[in-house]
This record gives structure tokens, C-alpha cells and sequence, in this order.
């Protein structure tokens, strides 16, 4: 009984939270038309608020998708040649159509993606969404509401110079704790900082910018470029799980990410050479922790990742870094692309053909691309 | 039966005088001559009665608005024609009978090759092992997500070598026209498992071709006027950090217009040489153009105005990167027992020299 009343007190204090926490998450968005350059990486925020990284205006955009109106029951969505579709609403061959991030509203358990019209620099950025019926509808962004944060530093010096040819290419962006963090690659500088950057938006420079190193054999040190991460929950301790360009898999405390920290990450799995890791989902399934890993030339693995707190720092020259979390590799899993979680049991897959890349860099499967529901294996 | 009483409506529709029903393209907007719209829209909305494809036949409608002008209803597209497409209008009457379709074209597919590779950098021939970046110029913009299949390098044997650069990163410039290519950098940190197994992607002495197909398309959807091959060697690795105390400035006199050069005992990363390093004189930041030479070895700088008699200094940001990524102070990879360098914290340096008469 007793334990009921706590649970159900707790239950209460959650919901307050999230009505606190939530309440105005809208409000400092502006109505208008979204000047978008380009649109890639996505994250979902409070209240049905969609951030959308233009790496082409340096900047991320918040907007109120107004898809808030919660789930009914257990989703599915299946759209083959989802390509083929988006291409016929937006008049262009199919193959003109990149589709570059794959997310899921947590409340509407819609699907949103950010693609591409045309491969030029050109191209008009969209953002697609398609729900449990399989209708695919384009967000119109001559006026929605919203807000952006700039995340370019001061302008070029020679302000004459033809167009500024240095771009940094969001590649993952989530929102963790009021936060959003943003990573992403330079085109020029090799060194990338992870941010982090308080919604609402102010100013990007209010924000924690990480320096985040990788260490092998605790004998060199790299500063590392994050490629994708994931915000995770080990033994009651909020991390991100992050995978660098350079293959290995870490985990890294959210208490360590503080403005201008140089923070190491802790290698917890070291997925092999010439692959990079492409979007990642934790989930619990049977009593257990895994952790469902899409790359890009290993295929989709899935990682035992029960006890990943047993995981020892890497702090003196004699620990070795392949840790190796044993994962084991879902053959039935081909060409995936992108990937996202839908509910507790299943995940959004878009999948496609091979790339026309030698076999050990296809490049992006080509179409017809197919949305998908899988269970989580 | 059903086929006869149409055809006798339609005769007496005819016999009547009622214009025939078209569908015109003008302008860019889709129009239906010839049909009496009504002002507001049915139930199942204006695309029940008139939409236009541009894919299969389960594939949906073009996304646009319609206008109801002079009782000539209108279709207006959201986005705009797109080269080489064919439009499907389709009039569907609410009365009945058989849909009204026409046919437009889009603008016609670009078919004439322009875009060719304009530089390749580094343009040194031999490249260290631990090369981190390759830049490629284009001379117009190109497609993106074609690196995989048409951007190779090839060993002395004319193999194509696997699991050389970052699988599936493409980093293109807004413009379209400057590709960075990564090579793995799992391949070049040492002690990571890429490393110990694979080795650095470039071997110390051996001859490579970098190979870029002409069959990659630009963003017209048109292949190039040409390819590109270039040979180069591997070199040592690079593992100690740019050194400015190493560099070399020539500043020239005053009241000259000449340049002045820095010259540096190594390649150094192109497209950082554009904008991390400046000169500022007696007047602040000197205004004047930047330009690079000898294999990335030497930067110049020419001064819009004459140079006036002074103390100047060359600022230099300690992000500058060489061929393999290491910056001012601090190695790609630092060796924690060796402590090779010290420990550089500032975002720049300066190196001073005067102009004098």
C-alpha cells in the first residue's frame, strides 16, 4: 500500500515536472516564414518542437510542428518508396530526393524526415511527415512558428571574399535535460567542439562548447569529432553514448559536460575498421540492455549492453581500449540508412538498395527507399 | 449503353455551343479553359477535380494552392519546374464523363558537359602517411553522395584500395563546388584497432593515383567534360606539430606595393591558410589578398595599399592545421609519455617584423 502511495507521489511529482518543464516550451517562437538553407540533422524537443540543423546557415532551427496530439495505441508505419512519393509532391525525379534524418515525435509517434529537393547546393530543404496511415505531407514553412540559434562565430574578416567556403555539418543533434546538443564535422579544422545549448534559445555562445577527446592504450590522445550520439541512462547516471569518427563507441557523464571542459570519453566498444557509426537506440527487452548500432559499412549490431557501468575507465597505460561490449550483427537487417525509435519494442528503419560505392563504401542506398516498422530485435 | 448516352450528351454539349474544356500552361500556373468554376471548392477539394503528376500512377499529386479567377480555376505549384520532368494535368468534371489530360514538359534537361575539376589539394607529390584531408575544386557545383562511386585511390598496381576515407562522409562547401574528403581517421590515430590492423592508409614510399571518375555529375545531372587522375608518393608521417619559430618571413620594404611571403618548412592545410593567418600593422588588421603557393608552402600576401614604415606582426591562429592535422602546439595524436611539445593554450600567435624605408 505504502509503496503504492509513493509510486503514485512520484507518478504526480513527474507530471508537475513535465507541466513545469514544458509549459511555454512554445511561447518564444515567433510566427513566420522559415528561412531554412538546408535541412539535416533533427531532434525532437518538448511539446511537439522539431530542431532542425542547417548546416548551410550555420544554424538550428526550433519550430512548432503543432503534432501534439498523443498516439492512440501501438504505431506502425510502412511506406514503400517513400522517395518515389516525396518526389512526385515536390515535382523531381526520385532520385533527386535525399532523405537525410529519420526522427519520431514521442508524442504523436509520427515520423519526421528532413530531405533534400535536388543534390545540388541548390536544393530546397524539406521536412516530411508521415503518419501511422502512411500519408506523406510537407510541412509548409512560409509560416510556423519558431526560433533559430546561430552557431557560426563572428562573420568572415574579407566580407569582398566569394562565399565563405567553410561549413560545419551537423551530424547529430539531441535534447538532453533543457539542453540541446549539437555535433558536427568541419569541412576545414579538423577539431569539432560538441555544444550544448540552452532551449529556449538565446544565444549559442551561452552554450557549453566540449572539447571531446578520444585516448588508445591511455597513450594517445585525439581530439575527436563526435558523429552520433545518444542520450543514455546507466545504473541511474545520465550519459550520452557517443561514436567518434574514429570507429570506437564511448559513454560519457552528462555531469562532465561543462562549458569548456575538456572531457575523455570512456571507450566502451571498438566496432572495427572502415565503418562509422550512424544513428544508435537503446532499449531494455526481456530483463536486458542492448543497444541497436546502424553503421555504415558494418550493417546494423546489436550490443549487449547489460552492466555497462562495470566498464572501467581508461586512466592508466596498460588498459587496453577495445573493450568489447559483445555485440552480436542482424544479418536481416540490410541497407539501413537511418534509423529511429518508435516505442518501447519497435524502431523506424529507411532502407534502400546498395550504394553504387566498391563494397566497402556503398555510399547511401539508393531507391526505391522503404520507411519501415521493425520489431526491436 | 451507358458509352452511347455519354456520347449523345457530349454531341448535344458540343451542338449547344459550349466552348470545349482545355488545360493551358501559363506562366507556370495550370489553368482550365473552358470549364465554369465554381467559386468555392467541392467537398473532396479542388484536387478531386483538377491535379497534376509528375510521378506513377499511385503516386500522389504536385503539392500547390488553387485560385478560382474568373471562374477559370488555377493551379499553382509550390515548387518550381524541375529540368527534364513531364507534367500529367488531369481534368476530372464533377459532372461526370472522361478525365481531360494534357501533357507539358518541363525545361529541357541540361545535357552539355561543363563542370571539370579545377585543383586537387595538396598539390605536393608526396603526401605524408597520415594524410588527413584532400580538398577538390570543382568549377561548378556539383551532385552530392557521389563520392563513394566515382572518387578512388588507386596503389602502384591499379587496385583500388578499401577502407581508405571516412565511409560515407561527403563535406561540401554551400557552394557545391569544394569536396573534403577525410581518410579514416581511425586508420591514422595510433593504437586504435583500424590502425594496428590496417596500417596508415598511405605506405611510406609507395606510388598512389588519386582517380576521380568524369562520370560523376554536377548538380545539373550532367557528367563532366573530364576526369582526373593524379600521382603522388607516400611519405614519412608526420607527427610533430606546425612550428611558426620555423617560418620564414620575407617582409618587403615601405613604400612598396610587393608582397610579403611566409615560408614554411612543410605543406600546410589549404583552405586554413585562406583565413588563419593575418597581418596587422600600425593601422590595425592590413586589407589585401591572400594567395597560396609552392605545394601549400608559401603564403603571400599582397597589401591593397603600399606598405607604410612600421612595426607590424603576422597573427596566426593556433588552429592552423599541416597535412595531417596537426595544429600549433598540439599533434593529431599526442603521445602522453613522450610529451614531444609543450602545451600551447592561445588561440593565436604573433610573429612581429618591421617595414622600414
Amino acid at each position: 500500500m505504502s509503496k503504492t502511495v509513493i509510486r503514485l507521489a512520484a507518478g504526480l511529482f513527474l507530471a508537475a515536472l513535465v507541466v513545469f518543464t514544458t509549459a511555454g516550451a512554445t511561447d518564444n517562437l515567433m510566427p513566420g516564414k522559415v528561412d531554412l538553407k538546408s535541412a539535416g540533422a533533427l531532434a525532437f524537443g518538448p511539446d511537439g518542437i522539431l530542431f532542425i540543423g542547417d548546416s548551410v546557415a550555420g544554424s538550428v532551427m526550433a519550430v512548432d510542428t503543432n503534432d501534439r496530439t498523443p498516439a492512440r495505441g501501438a504505431t506502425k508505419i510502412d511506406v514503400q518508396g517513400i522517395d518515389v512519393k516525396i518526389a512526385a509532391l515536390v515535382g523531381v525525379a526520385p532520385d533527386q530526393i535525399m532523405i537525410n534524418d529519420v526522427k519520431v515525435n514521442p508524442v504523436s509517434k509520427n515520423a519526421w524526415l528532413s530531405a533534400s529537393r535536388g543534390r545540388g547546393a541548390d536544393a530546397a530543404p524539406l521536412i516530411v511527415r508521415v503518419d501511422a496511415a502512411g500519408a506523406v505531407t510537407i510541412l509548409p514553412l512560409d509560416n510556423v512558428r519558431h526560433s533559430s540559434v546561430s552557431l557560426t562565430d563572428a562573420p568572415v574578416a574579407n566580407p569582398a571574399a566569394r562565399q565563405n567556403p567553410r561549413m560545419m555539418t551537423i551530424t547529430d543533434m539531441s535534447y538532453v535535460n533543457g539542453n540541446l546538443m549539437v555535433a558536427g564535422l568541419s569541412n576545414e579544422e579538423w577539431s569539432s567542439a560538441l555544444r550544448s545549448i540552452p532551449y529556449p534559445f538565446q544565444n549559442a555562445k551561452e552554450g557549453a562548447t566540449l572539447q571531446i577527446w578520444h585516448s588508445s592504450h591511455g597513450r594517445y590522445e585525439t581530439e575527436s569529432p563526435v558523429r552520433t550520439f545518444v542520450p543514455y541512462s546507466i545504473a541511474g547516471k545520465q550519459y550520452i553514448l557517443a561514436a567518434y569518427t574514429c570507429t570506437p563507441l564511448v559513454k560519457i557523464a552528462v555531469s562532465d559536460l561543462k562549458p569548456g571542459a575538456k572531457v575523455k570519453g570512456v571507450t566502451i566498444a571498438d566496432l572495427g575498421s572502415g565503418n562509422q557509426p550512424l544513428d544508435m537506440i537503446p532499449y531494455r527487452k526481456d530483463g536486458h540492455d542492448y543497444i541497436l548500432v546502424a553503421n555504415s559499412s558494418l550493417g546494423v549490431v546489436k550490443l549487449r549492453a547489460d552492466s555497462l557501468e562495470t566498464y572501467p575507465a581508461i586512466d592508466s597505460p596498460t588498459t587496453v581500449d577495445v573493450a568489447g561490449v559483445p555485440y552480436d550483427k542482424i544479418g536481416a537487417l540490410k541497407n539501413v540508412q537511418q534509423m529511429a525509435q518508435l516505442d518501447a519494442g519497435d524502431a523506424l528503419i529507411l532502407t534502400g538498395k546498395p550504394g553504387t560505392g566498391p563494397a566497402w563504401n556503398r555510399g547511401a542506398p539508393v531507391g526505391p527507399i522503404s520507411l519501415e516498422t521493425i520489431a526491436l530485435p | 449503353m451507358t458509352v452511347g448516352v455519354l456520347a449523345l450528351l457530349l454531341i448535344a454539349s458540343l451542338s449547344a455551343g459550349a466552348p470545349a474544356i482545355s488545360i493551358q500552361l501559363e506562366g507556370g500556373v495550370f489553368k482550365v479553359a473552358g470549364w465554369n468554376a465554381p467559386s468555392s471548392a467541392p467537398a473532396r477539394g479542388w484536387e478531386s477535380v483538377f491535379a497534376v503528376y509528375t510521378g506513377p500512377a499511385d503516386a500522389p499529386p504536385l503539392l500547390g494552392t488553387y485560385t478560382v479567377e474568373r471562374a477559370t480555376l488555377q493551379f499553382h505549384p509550390r515548387f518550381p519546374f524541375a529540368a527534364g520532368m513531364r507534367y500529367r494535368a488531369i481534368f476530372r468534371s464533377s459532372a461526370g464523363g472522361a478525365p481531360i489530360e494534357k501533357i507539358f514538359d518541363g525545361p529541357p534537361a541540361a545535357t552539355v558537359a561543363e563542370a571539370r575539376i579545377e585543383s586537387v589539394y595538396p598539390s605536393a607529390p608526396v603526401l605524408p602517411s597520415n594524410i588527413l584531408r584532400l580538398y577538390v575544386y570543382f568549377s561548378a557545383p556539383m551532385s552530392r553522395g557521389e563520392a563513394a562511386a566515382h572518387l578512388h585511390i588507386l596503389d602502384s598496381k591499379g587496385k583500388v584500395l578499401e577502407g581508405i576515407f571516412l565511409p560515407g562522409e561527403e563535406l561540401w562547401d554551400p557552394a557545391g563546388r569544394r569536396l573534403t574528403m577525410t581518410f579514416d581517421p581511425g586508420r591514422i590515430k595510433r593504437g586504435l584497432t583500424s590502425n594496428q590492423a590496417m596500417g596508415p592508409p598511405i605506405a611510406e614510399g609507395k606510388l598512389y593515383t588519386l582517380v576521380i571518375d568524369r562520370a560523376w555529375r554536377d548538380a545539373r545531372g550532367v557528367p563532366m567534360t573530364e576526369g582526373l587522375r593524379k600521382t603522388f608518393r607516400g611519405g614519412p608521417a608526420i607527427r610533430m606539430p606546425p612550428d611558426p619559430k620555423t617560418w620564414r618571413i620575407a617582409p618587403p620594404q615601405a613604400g612598396a606595393s610587393g608582397g610579403l611571403t611566409i615560408a614554411f618548412p612543410e605543406p600546410m592545410n589549404y583552405a586554413l591558410l585562406q583565413r588563419m593567418i593575418e597581418v596587422r600593422g600600425p593601422r590595425g588588421v592590413v586589407p589585401g589578398t591572400v594567395s597560396i603557393g609552392h605545394d601549400e608552402m608559401e603564403w603571400r600576401f599582397n597589401p591593397r595599399d603600399r606598405w607604410e614604415a612600421g612595426s607590424y606582426r603576422v597573427v596566426v591562429d593556433t588552429a592552423i592545421e599541416d597535412l595531417a592535422g596537426n595544429h600549433i602546439g598540439q599533434p593529431f595524436d599526442i603521445d602522453v609519455f613522450e610529451h614531444v611539445t609543450e602545451h600551447i593554450a592561445t588561440q593565436t600567435i604573433s610573429l612581429p617584423f618591421a617595414i622600414t624605408r
